[in-house]
């Protein structure tokens, strides 16, 4: 029995994102798509856990413009969809956004949107509520996993009863936050449809025209209707303050408000920002002399009361960011800061103890077997034995890492793709140096490609660097088009990272196995020397499974994991394989010599071959199969 | 169930420990008592061999996260970051913490040892236990039960009582793979919690 899949009126404990997946399949859904960003990629994951059981579509595309286009493909045809992805992901995909709220929708459809306040994973802290300003499309905001099934659920039927597209923005805190859920009666989905043609699809000038018009006057029923919505939007208490909580907020006002005397406050839980309920907020304010607005974020919230409170000459102070601020996600302590200060009540914070020790710091690292480390490596002796200055045009994956010593070998890192976009302007105005663009396979599929078509176009010299693990791994290895399997678990077609390459016209594609350092630095040195000679762009790349996938596959396939150990009498303690390879199965000892922890070593024997002294030794031998787990 | 009480607890440990099951076993525990429960992650790559967070708060709350200075328990699954934690632990609170010390893999890192870390932790007059937890785990059988011995070694302060019941918990933790050695592990992680801790 799947966990997703439990009968009406039982209680779960589910994270946000199961809720919403849940949420998909109390209304319905049938069509699910999705790139994969932390935080939101467990929605598609828990549905494609359970697309076969209940007969829906689940896709992980290439990225998320196609994700969101897809979905609304489906949803023309009648079957409600949902599109999934990261803050960021809404930023590739806003082009068809912009768009769908011109032409409307026909099934209900959801872009389900994960923002991630801190940047706990991420290069930014951007609030996609903005783009539902911006594309007059309406905005949802769960503020924990209940409320995250429930507006699942209501945003697809409001959907498709306006016939229009609506966005679910969840942050870090609803999303990956498990809690108690009380699930609703699964419906069954409707999966297919047939066009049927209609106006206004088509946006040609002409129609767009018109439908401006109706986007217009559909968002003013939007707002009426947001107004109405007692059951989502909340008014808890009595007096002459008033807070308006948006999202997760509402979770820590709560919290805040139990802890103190003081109860003449009213408080709004808005589950609909974008368009603010302007007639609910202004009978909210019209009997209180101040108002806070607690949200994470941007002052989306607080910006429309603002302009509410002069249209409607409502003369009353609105606080916002100037108590709550505006750098990071909201914490139970900010907000009780906050919330006492606009109470007038003092805060104190809890003492803490004090340690007198230096703490090493801990950042994540590659794995033990990552084949990342090996590449990084071999990349680094690549570049010093053609004695060349590199510039190492990074890009968002595992190997952002690379980033971290000993490597060193991420300068630049900007967005999805970003590597070779931007290596094509440093490779057309450096003089003296070499632009290497790394970047992983799923990144690759998702942007890199029209940037390595500009590459040959404008012939951009650059050393593209493809790291293919077989997986999108950072998010915790969801296939992706070079995977051969698809989201569901069917076998998919193969699409191959050096066809795309010569297709689009590059000369030299070479391939190497990370794990055979010497090939794979030979490979690197005769690119490179190919960039640096013929001043043309050349593709490698670095084609080994992720080490956590492959360590999986051999425990399941029941194939011996092969163990290193360190000779004892050998090691010198020189100290190249804990610092220069940084392998974290590798510790080290009193004496400094090394030693290798087999509840850490995953077998990959890389360390055997960088060790100058031959100290490390193979002591346990791989069963059969070896090699083809790391295929 | 006690519906007035508040308990809140933050695992810390480093990506692939194990705190996430641990934590998810006991949260479902306390839904199956009756009790609320939210569990918060908190961490960069996931797996990635980075220090983690997780938050675990049970009973009358709303909000995931636990503030600074408040935690009831700081469970450590490995003393530096056990060390890392403390800023969540109440001036009431209680620490445990296994003896696992994992290295960094910073080039040129210096790891302080366990007596380093337990004579800063006696200075700052912190009630603390170090659990026995890889010791245990390899007794049972799985150096992987070792957050189990943990859990376990949680339950035996008695802080879970009113909250979760043990029944429920042994139900739950019966779930997971390898059942037989993750209940034996936390049986014994309980047993020498419950004849030391409570006297701290």
């Amino acid at each position: 029995m799947y966990r997703l899949l439990g009968h009406a009126g039982t209680t779960e404990l589910l994270m946000g994102n199961e809720a919403v997946a849940r949420g998909f399949l109390e209304a319905g859904g049938g069509f699910a798509s999705g790139y994969p960003g932390t935080p939101s990629t467990e929605v598609i994951e828990a549905l494609a856990d359970v697309a076969k059981e209940v007969g829906i579509y689940v896709e992980w595309s290439s990225n998320e413009k196609v994700a969101v286009e897809a979905a609304y493909g489906a949803s023309l045809l009648g079957v409600r969809s949902m599109a999934t992805m990261k803050h960021v992901g809404l930023n590739v995909a806003a082009d068809a956004l912009m768009s769908i709220a011109y032409t409307g929708v026909k099934g209900g459809m959801l872009i389900f949107v994960a923002n991630d306040p801190s940047m706990w994973s991420s290069q930014n802290e951007q609030d996609d509520r903005y783009y539902g300003l911006m594309s007059y499309v309406p905005v949802l905001t769960p503020s924990d996993p209940q409320d995250a099934k429930d507006l699942t659920v209501l945003g697809m039927e409001l959907s498709e009863k306006l016939s229009h597209p609506f966005l679910m923005v969840s942050t870090t805190r609803v999303s990956h936050t498990r809690a108690p859920v009380i699930l609703g009666p699964l419906r069954p989905p409707r999966t297919k449809g047939t066009f049927a043609k209609s106006q206004g699809l088509a946006l040609v000038p002409a129609v767009a025209r018109q439908q401006r018009e109706k986007l217009i006057s559909k968002w003013e029923e939007i707002e009426r209707l947001f107004s109405e919505l007692e059951s989502v939007n909340a008014v808890e208490g009595e007096g002459r303050r008033a807070i308006i909580a948006g999202g997760i907020a509402y979770q820590y006002v709560k919290e805040a408000l139990d802890e103190v005397e003081v109860k003449d406050v009213k408080v709004l839980k808005l589950s609909t920002p974008v368009p603010l309920p302007k007639g609910l907020v202004t009978k909210l304010l019209s009997d209180v002399d101040e108002v806070l607005v607690v949200e994470e974020l941007e002052p989306v919230i607080e910006n429309q009361v603002k302009a509410l409170v002069t249209d409607e000459r409502l003369g009353i102070r609105v606080r916002g960011k100037d108590l709550v601020g505006l750098v990071g996600e909201l914490t139970l302590s900010r907000v009780r800061k906050a919330v006492r200060a606009f109470l007038g009540l003092s805060y104190q914070e809890p003492q803490t103890y004090e340690l007198k020790l230096d703490l090493p710091q801990r950042p994540p690292s590659f794995c033990p077997g990552c084949p990342h480390r090996a590449t990084f490596y071999a990349l680094r002796r690549a570049v010093n034995g053609l004695r060349i200055k590199a510039i190492y045009s990074g890009d968002i994956g595992c190997y952002s890492l690379g980033l971290y010593p000993p490597f060193g070998e991420q300068d630049i890192i900007l967005e999805m793709g970003g590597s070779v976009g931007v290596a094509n302007g440093l490779a057309q105005a450096v003089e003296g140096q070499v632009p290497i663009a790394i970047v992983g396979d799923s990144t690759f599929f998702h942007a890199a490609v029209p940037a390595l078509i500009n590459a040959i176009y404008n012939n951009a010299p650059m050393l593209v660097l493809v790291l293919d693990n077989r997986t999108t791994a950072m998010t915790g290895e969801q296939p992706d088009p070079g995977s051969g399997v698809r989201a569901t678990g069917e076998p998919a077609e193969v699409v191959s990272i050096e066809e795309i390459a010569k297709g689009v016209g590059v000369r030299e594609v070479v391939t190497f196995d990370p794990f055979d350092l010497r090939g794979a630095t030979q490979k690197l040195m005769e690119a490179l020397d190919y960039v640096v000679k013929e001043r043309k762009p050349a593709v490698a790349v670095a084609r080994k499974a992720c080490a956590l996938e492959a360590v999986r596959k051999a425990r399941r396939m029941r194939v011996q994991i092969p163990l290193y150990q360190v000779v004892d009498d050998k090691c010198t303690a020189c100290g190249i394989c804990y610092n220069a390879f940084s392998c974290p199965a590798i510790l080290v000892k009193d004496d400094k010599k090394a030693w290798i922890d087999p509840s850490l070593c995953t077998g990959c024997g890389v360390c055997a071959d960088i060790c100058p002294y031959k100290a490390i030794v193979k002591v346990v031998k791989e069963g059969k199969g070896w090699d083809e787990v790391w295929m | 169930m006690d519906v007035s009480r508040k308990l809140s607890m933050v695992f810390v440990g480093v990506g692939g420990q194990g705190l996430m099951t641990a934590a998810r076993v006991l949260a479902e525990a306390a839904v199956d008592s009756s009790t609320k429960a939210l569990v918060a992650e908190t961490h960069g790559l996931s797996q990635r061999g980075g220090s983690i967070e997780v938050h675990v708060r049970l009973g009358n709350v709303y909000s995931p996260l636990v503030p600074v200075g408040e935690a009831h328990v700081v469970l450590g699954f490995e003393m530096i970051e056990a060390a890392r934690g403390v800023k969540y632990l109440a001036r009431s609170g209680m620490l445990l913490t296994s003896e696992t010390i994992m290295r960094p893999p910073l080039p040129g890192v210096r790891v302080p040892k366990r007596a380093e870390i337990e004579s800063v932790f006696k200075s700052a007059g912190i009630r603390y236990y170090v659990v026995p937890a890889r010791a245990i785990a390899e007794k049972v059988g799985s150096y992987m039960t070792e957050n189990m011995v943990l859990l376990g070694a949680l339950a035996g302060t008695g802080l879970l009582e009113g909250l979760v019941d043990m029944y429920r918990l042994r139900a739950r933790i019966s779930e997971l793979p390898y059942a037989d050695k993750n209940l034996a592990a936390f049986e014994e992680g309980l047993n020498t919690c419950r004849s030391t801790c409570g006297n701290l």
